[in-house]
């Protein structure tokens, strides 16, 4: 399988802590992939690696075909590229409508001079319709964001992530605050969107894992320590010394 | 040509009378010396009167006193031929001492270059006098101008036994040696054995023999000791000064003038035409130039040097640096002499350009430190330090208006004015900044509201014009290394203060509860309010803290600036970038800041003296340019706290 | 989404330039030059100059309100905008006057005589008899029209660029900016940079080849002037915050790094904005001058610029019409209580003076809008409108320091 995206032997230290450490990773054109790793494993840390917002001290990330180095680019580059990311806390313009939200997300040309001769076409007002429906918003379009309850805006986030038509998109444990029947309907959305793309989720809770039901990675102290099905992992030694402790 | 202050002369002639009762001694030499020549001391003449002062010095104590009443014009001649020296209304004989009643003599008047030759002669007994203050005032006087008399003088002056005296009197011989020996050798080891030396007089003495002229010839002349030769259109000498040398040597004409040009064009109108050009048209340089040479052709002007002439004659000529001093040899060392001692003038500068960023950075620190401790703790500007500083500045204005003692009343102002601003800084806090948190901007701005209104009312209250803040005694005047080097000691004092807060600061951040409680807000609030700490009491107290040291550096920097209600206006910015350069958070960070902005405008001014504005204006620009590559400043704060 | 015509969808659009069209037509017919006489010529020039400043306070609106730059150099912008048109304004008139005493002479002057003689009238004063590289152009309108433009956009793109580049934000970049007016106004102030140090520009009210139109006719003329400017500046600001651009400048301002995460360059933005600002704001300072008659580098004291940013604080940042309201209300009152025209206020024991305590009553009562009112006046029409903040104490709306809080946004 085609690689979109390859991470290789990265490592980032910050004031002498060593957050990621050699850690290699790669994810093919649609995949689903969770990432799993107790607090501090550098979850985030390789997030914000991929994404451009930290520049890691040594390694490369590569993406695409013919395959670009990320590390040349900066956050906004990298987000045009095609890579996605959903914080853990959403994070919606909450001073403006949900329909201005969703349009300011919509894949169209991010050039200042661009975007002030862009104008709303019929055809960006459906996909912005069909966006809200799609994340259970359509009657909440010309209402300010902030006003929407805490799942909303996760789910307003997620429209917005759609929106921009990412080829890889992050995702930071999307179940947390989450409902039940929230959980299922997200578990759903990703794994019908790693049809068409590839969407690393990372999560701490193994149930939603579970319900994911794909290849898994675990991180630990900056490094990869097992990869492979939930259930390889789990029986892996290591990584039950690690979740389990000495 | 010398010339004794009279105090010395009285001096030296009081001492010579101050043996009460002495006898009536007769000094027949001296008395023969006078009979010899009383026409000549009736009517001195400059040229001619050296041999016989030489003679009446020679003949002991009395010649002497009778020279410094000669050049004090109290010399007096009876008409019998005896020279009285008069006191007020009495009068001595000045060849036996003996004293004189009811005489009226002619009282002796000679002129300027006379008193000359005989105060220089004097100076030469005094040399030899017991007195040691009477040596070294006579030194004193030949080391502000000595001449070649004066060399030779000192040269048989018996040696000293004062050891101070006697090493001044080898660097005078010295000196003199290098401007008036005519031996060319001897002058040259002189040179060579001050060469290094920095000191103002070592550098007059040799400044003149490097004096040079600029000379145009067609060859180099053959008797000049020429310096260099220099090319006209470079930065010794400029083409236009190139040509006025070839006027004032008569070989050039003056040149045309654009203003001449005109003049005498205005002059030559006829017709309302000028050398057969329309005066209409004139308003064009090229038809100038026409209706010129037309009226040069018909005789009406005198004929004036073209550009292209006065550029050939500038071209025919060779320009030479010639010294007024003839030996080449001389020269030479006095040359390599000068540049040893401004390679090390340079360095000198260099340390004293050192100390005067140091107690530049010190009142930078000083005025910063607070507002570093209150951004660092509360990511929030305070635009009201500078008015904070102001306050202390005139709490110690008050307190001296209030005690007299200016050491007491510093004494008093210092803790008062902490005092002061501390409480203006916990109201400051608690009524408006502790309701805007986590808003800087908004901070930026109400704190700003704060320091127009404050400026205000010290306006209203103090008055527009500057309140002096008069140091002690023991503050003024300055510590002096050399002549290049020195410090005033109030800076020096301030340069102490900076430290003693850099200690205290360092010690109530590292060693009490309260600097752990700070540490802890500053690095991640959230936590330390779970641990129990309650980060809005240290806010104010820091807040706090911040202020009343903002009022102990307005104390110190009013004691050199004038405190007026705009003081901590002219402070301020400099403090901001001080914190913003230095990286916030760590008062390392402050200090290498303040150092680095002191260093920095200090280092501009020397290159650019005179200019402050053009400093300040480059040092800004500087600070913005650095924090292009150091966006957090010298010493970032580290860790994730900083990425928020 | 339906398409409506922009004046439609923004209305107030509507109502601030009807009012302004209405404020000026009302004033003119109240000139000395044109109507009853009522309104002095003097007074016109003050009104004029306000609607400059309201000009300043919508650019200022822009950076600050929108795009949430505290920038404290506006009056950098505003200042050499006006030393832009300075110099051809007293260039001009100065070799008017020059070539006239020069005519007297028996020869007419070569255009080089001419140049030396205007220089050592303007110069003179400094101690110069050169014509600085600087004023080159100023013999030319269209030159130095395009450079009221040029010089504080490139200065604003570069300094933009550095400062942006870098990542410099919030309070930092706020100072930065001071420290960018504090040496433009130090350069300016020293007699060799070519702008007549602290003397500045004078006699620029009188517009060369006008002589014959009075300066009560002026005044209207620059009144009008004034507020065509203040209206087009108005709604090119209102055009840029309404559509899809406004919508992430708004954004940055309340969340810089997710707006990275969707792909924006947020410098760019920034710049844009910024560069545009500059622009508005040297215009606004272009048309201020010649009513104000002189300039010097005390105009660029930092202070202005805070002033500039407290108008628009009182007014209501965030809404064009707030900074509007602000400049006009603030500087109106600010000018009536320091001219010495407010009746003194008679408490017991101390008469207060206006002119001595206004300073003191403005920095209050800025100091009392920030922490009570910080929608500023226009929060009135909201209240008016009733238009209530929802009633939520809450959490930053983003990560940043510094971004609005729940209650602060628009209901």
């Amino acid at each position: 399988m085609r690689s979109l995206l390859e991470v290789d032997g990265i490592s980032v230290s910050f004031d002498g802590f060593r957050a990621i450490n050699n850690l290699s990773f790669n994810i093919g054109e649609a995949e689903l992939r969770a990432v799993i790793g107790p607090n501090g494993a550098g979850k985030t840390t390789f997030m914000d690696i991929v994404t451009g917002k930290t520049r890691p001290d040594e390694g490369r990330v590569l993406w695409g075909e013919p395959s670009k180095s990320l590390l040349k680019m900066n956050e906004a580059q990298i987000a045009r590229a095609g890579v996605g990311r959903k914080f853990q806390r959403p994070t919606v313009f909450e001073d403006q409508t949900v329909a201005a939200n969703l349009t300011m997300a919509l894949k169209a040309n991010r050039n200042p001079f661009a975007v002030l001769g862009w104008r709303p076409s019929r055809g960006s007002a459906v996909r912005v319709a069909e966006l809200a429906a799609e994340v259970g918003l359509a009657d909440q379009l010309d209402r300010k964001s902030g006003e929407l309850s805490h799942g909303q805006k996760q789910w307003l986030e997620i429209g917005m992530l759609l929106a921009q038509e990412p080829r890889l998109l992050l995702v930071d444990e999307p179940a947390a605050g989450m409902t039940l029947a929230e959980r299922e309907q997200t578990t759903t959305l990703l794994r019908r969107l790693a049809e068409t793309r590839a969407v690393v989720v990372v999560e701490h809770d193994m149930d939603f894992v579970r319900r994911l039901d794909c290849k898994v990675t675990v991180l630990h102290q900056g490094s990869v320590l097992a990869e492979g099905s939930l259930d390889h992992v789990t029986r892996n030694p290591d990584v039950i010394e690690v979740y389990l402790g000495r | 040509m010398i010339h004794l202050p009279r105090p010395v002369i009285g001096l030296a002639l009081a001492l010579m009378l101050a043996l009460p009762g002495a006898p009536a001694l007769a000094n027949p030499q001296l008395q023969a010396v006078i009979t010899e020549n009383i026409d000549q001391i009736r009517k001195p003449s400059r040229r001619t009167v050296a041999p016989l002062v030489a003679q009446i010095a020679a003949t002991g104590p009395e010649g002497a006193a009778l020279l410094a009443a000669w050049a004090d014009r109290r010399l007096g001649v009876t008409e019998d031929g005896r020279l009285l020296i008069v006191t007020g209304d009495d009068a001595t004989d000045a060849a036996t001492g003996a004293a004189v009643a009811g005489a009226d003599p002619d009282m002796l008047r000679p002129n300027s270059g006379v008193r000359g030759v005989i105060e220089s002669a004097l100076v030469v007994s005094q040399l030899s006098d017991p007195e040691p203050r009477i040596r070294a005032a006579a030194l004193d006087a030949i080391a502000r101008s000595g001449t070649a008399e004066h060399l030779q003088a000192l040269r048989d002056a018996p040696a000293d036994p004062d050891a101070a005296l006697q090493a001044r009197k080898d660097r005078l011989q010295t000196l003199l040696t290098i401007q008036h020996d005519s031996d060319s050798a001897a002058r040259v080891a002189a040179i060579e054995a001050l060469s290094g030396d920095v000191s103002l007089d070592f550098r007059a003495a040799l400044n003149p023999l490097l004096a040079t002229r600029v000379m145009a010839a067609t060859e180099p002349p053959a008797d000049a000791n020429i310096a260099r030769e220099i090319t006209p259109g470079s930065d010794a000498l400029s083409r236009d000064a190139a040509y006025d040398l070839l006027k004032a040597n008569g070989t050039a004409q003056p040149r045309l003038t654009l203003a001449a040009q005109r003049d005498a064009l205005a002059a030559n109108i006829v017709d309302g035409r000028a050398g057969g050009v329309p005066v209409a048209d004139l308003a064009d340089p090229a038809a100038r130039d026409r209706a010129y040479e037309a009226l040069e052709a018909a005789g009406t002007v005198t004929p004036a040097a073209t550009e292209a002439e006065a550029q050939a004659a500038i071209d025919a000529h060779r320009y030479f640096e010639v010294y007024a001093e003839a030996d080449a040899a001389v020269t030479d060392a006095a040359r390599a002499a000068q540049t040893r001692a401004q390679v090390r003038l340079a360095a000198m500068k260099g340390i004293d350009l050192g100390l005067d960023a140091l107690s530049l950075a010190s009142i930078y620190f000083l005025a910063a430190i607070g507002l570093a401790v209150t951004f660092g703790v509360m990511r929030v500007i305070n635009m009201a330090h500078g008015e904070f500083i102001m306050m202390g500045a005139y709490t110690g204005y008050v307190v001296q208006t209030l005690i007299a003692g200016r050491t007491l009343s510093l004494l008093v102002a210092l803790p008062l004015a902490f005092a002061v601003t501390f409480l203006a800084g916990v109201v400051l806090y608690r009524l408006v900044i502790r309701h805007l948190a986590h808003r800087p901007l908004e901070t930026l701005l109400a704190t700003f509201g704060v320091s127009i209104a404050l400026q205000q009312i010290a306006k209203n209250v103090f008055g527009t014009q500057a309140r002096p803040l008069t140091s002690p005694a023991w503050l003024e005047g300055a510590i002096t290394v050399n002549d290049v080097i020195s410090i005033s000691t109030i800076r020096v004092a301030i340069f102490v203060l900076a430290l003693l807060f850099l200690g205290l600061f360092l010690f109530i951040m590292k060693r009490t509860r309260l600097g752990l409680e700070v540490r802890a807000v500053t690095q991640n609030p959230g936590m330390a309010a779970s641990m129990g700490i309650n980060p809005d009491r240290i806010a104010m107290m820091t807040f706090g803290l911040g202020s009343g040291i903002a009022g102990i550096a307005g104390v110190a920097i009013g004691l050199f600036a004038k405190v007026t209600s705009e003081l901590g206006q002219d402070y301020i910015v400099q403090s901001f970038m001080t914190v913003v350069v230095g990286g916030v958070g760590t008062i390392w960070g402050t200090l290498a800041g303040a150092g680095l902005i002191g260093g920095f405008s200090k280092v501009v001014e020397s290159l650019n003296p005179g200019n402050t504005l053009a400093a300040q204006t480059f040092m800004i620009l500087f600070i913005i340019i650095f924090i292009q590559f150091r966006p957090r400043g010298i010493i970032p704060q580290k860790g994730r706290a900083a990425e928020a | 989404m339906t398409r409506k015509p922009f004046l439609l969808q923004n209305p107030s659009v509507l109502v601030v330039l009807g009012l302004l069209a209405a404020f000026t037509l009302a004033v003119t017919l109240l000139s000395q030059a044109y109507g009853t006489g009522l309104i002095p010529t003097s007074t016109v020039k003050i009104l004029g100059k306000t609607l400059c400043l309201a000009l300043a306070a919508v650019a200022m609106d822009l950076v600050w309100g929108y795009v949430g730059i505290l920038s404290l150099g506006q009056m950098a912008f505003f200042a050499l905008g006006g030393y832009m048109i300075g110099q051809w304004l007293m260039y001009a008139r100065t070799e008017t006057i020059v070539a006239a005493s020069l005519a007297n002479n028996p020869i007419p002057p070569t255009p080089l005589e001419l140049q030396q003689a205007v220089a050592n009238q303007i110069f003179g004063v400094v101690g110069s008899a050169d014509l600085p590289l600087v004023w080159g152009l100023a013999h030319s309108l269209t030159a130095q029209l395009i450079l009221v433009v040029a010089v504080p956009g490139l200065l604003a793109l570069l300094f933009g660029w550095l400062a942006f580049r870098s990542r410099v934000n919030g309070v930092y970049l706020s100072i930065l900016t001071q420290a960018m007016t504090l040496a433009l106004a130090l350069w300016l102030f020293q007699n060799d940079s070519g702008f007549r140090g602290n003397n500045g520009l004078s006699g620029l009210q009188n517009i060369p080849g006008l002589d014959a139109v009075g300066q009560a006719t002026l005044s209207v003329w620059f009144l009008w002037a004034s507020a065509a400017a203040l209206g087009l500046g108005y709604l090119l600001a209102a055009w840029l915050v309404s559509g899809k651009f406004g919508s992430v400048i708004r954004a940055i301002r309340d969340d810089e790094t997710r707006v990275r995460f969707l792909g924006y360059p947020v410098e760019g933005f920034k710049l844009v904005v910024f560069v545009l600002a500059a622009m508005i704001t040297a215009i606004a300072g272009a048309l201020y001058y010649p009513q104000a008659g002189i300039i010097n580098p005390a105009e660029l004291a930092p202070i202005a610029s805070i002033y500039l940013a407290v108008w628009v604080a009182i007014g209501g940042r965030g809404r064009l019409y707030g900074a509007v309201i602000g400049a006009v209300v603030v500087s109106l009152l600010s000018s009536w209580f320091t001219g010495g025209r407010a009746p003194d206020l008679a408490l017991p024991g101390y008469v207060v003076k206006w002119v001595d305590w206004w300073q003191v009553a403005l920095g209050l009562s800025f100091v009392l809008v920030t922490l009570f009112a910080p929608k500023g006046i226009s929060g009135l029409f909201d209240w008016l409108a009733g238009i209530l903040p929802p009633r939520r104490h809450g959490r930053d709306l983003g990560p940043d320091l510094g971004a609005l809080q729940e209650q602060e946004a628009k209901a």
